[in-house]
């Protein structure tokens, strides 16, 4: 049984732990690695295998195999309007659109600049961010332990799992979200869409417990 | 005397280092937007994955505002879809904006008309 991010210790001591077993770790691990292909390769979406295929193929009863590219995504519930800001570049992925959306909804050349003095470093930021993270959950325990300094970096690393998968499943306005909740309690428990929906709300419980905690410690450290 | 690192110092918890140089090569044909009394505004749009908590957390820590006016401003987004998180130069708006999509959130600068 998980257990979310609690702190442990103080000043320069203080640390965020929580507890996910290996099949957890996994999953989040293996998201995390799709996120820095998404952020790697953007012009092509890869065809290759899809590594979360892999990460549910070896979760014995749970085996049930989910994708998250668009292209096995038909069928799914349709999606709300699209914020029309997300469509601005074209034949992007949207989820990466998502990670890095258009600077300016009103001005494409004032957004294209932006996107090009900004892409790139956001890019690298963001990858270098989900790769700490990988390292931080790639333990042999039971434990997962982030100092100070990675936590924050753990807190934007789940975001952008987060952000990807949502933007998978087309949340996209917060009706969304009761929407696809109302359709999952009526699928069947080996839907591939029920799984996907599982997984994003442990994702959503993981960051809402080392957000509460982080915000626990701004508090205690007199900022504001 | 040091005055290098304190002009390039960045808001307390935004150690990511932005060099805004190339910004004021590309934006010499609309100076104008530079001036003080033509303020330009960062906005963060309502998105229905970023977490409450999240939201206030980088508002406080990233901009160093109170939790009073962090929750402020994280209700607005999550109320009005959209809310005016910081004010001032172009360039500013550019760093803040790019910062907060490094925080995954969903960021835009503009001209404030």
């Amino acid at each position: 049984m998980a257990r979310g991010f609690r702190r442990r210790g103080k000043g320069a001591d203080l640390r965020y732990a929580a507890k996910l077993d290996e099949v957890e770790r996994g999953v989040v691990i293996g998201l995390m690695e799709q996120v820095i292909e998404l952020l790697d390769a953007p012009a092509a979406p890869t065809e290759a295998a899809d590594p979360f295929d892999q990460i549910v193929a070896g979760m014995g009863g749970l085996g049930i195999g989910v994708s998250v590219l668009p292209e096995d995504q038909q069928g799914w519930p349709s999606a709300g309007p699209v914020p029309e800001d997300a469509r601005s570049f074209g034949e992007r992925d949207p989820a990466l659109q998502r990670l890095l959306p258009a600077g300016n909804r009103s001005d494409e050349q004032v957004s294209a600049e932006f996107r090009r003095l900004t892409e790139d470093g956001l890019k690298q930021r963001k990858a270098a961010a989900l790769r700490r993270s990988i390292a931080a959950l790639s333990g042999d325990s039971g434990s997962v332990e982030v100092d100070a300094a990675t936590a924050p970096l753990l807190l934007a690393a789940l975001t952008d799992v987060r952000l990807v998968l949502g933007e998978r499943l087309e949340l996209r306005d917060d009706t969304d979200v009761e929407r696809l909740e109302v359709i999952v309690d009526t699928l069947a428990p080996d839907d591939p869409l029920v799984y996907a929906m599982v997984v994003y709300d442990f994702l959503t419980w993981l960051q809402e417990t080392l957000a509460g905690e982080l915000l626990r410690s701004l508090d205690s450290g007199g900022q504001g | 005397m040091e005055l290098g690192p304190q002009l390039r110092a960045a808001p307390a918890a935004y150690s990511w280092g932005v060099s805004i140089a190339p910004v004021e090569q590309e934006v010499t044909e609309s100076s104008g937007d530079l001036a003080p009394d033509v303020p330009w505004i960062t906005l963060v749009w309502n998105d229905p994955v970023n977490l409450m908590s999240y939201v206030t957390y980088v508002f406080q820590s990233y901009f160093g505002y109170s939790r009073e006016k962090a929750e402020k401003l994280m209700m607005d987004v999550h109320t009005k879809g959209r809310a005016v998180v910081s004010t001032g130069p172009r360039e500013k708006m550019e760093i803040d904006t790019e910062a907060l999509q490094g925080f995954g959130l969903w960021a835009t600068f503009q001209k404030d008309h």
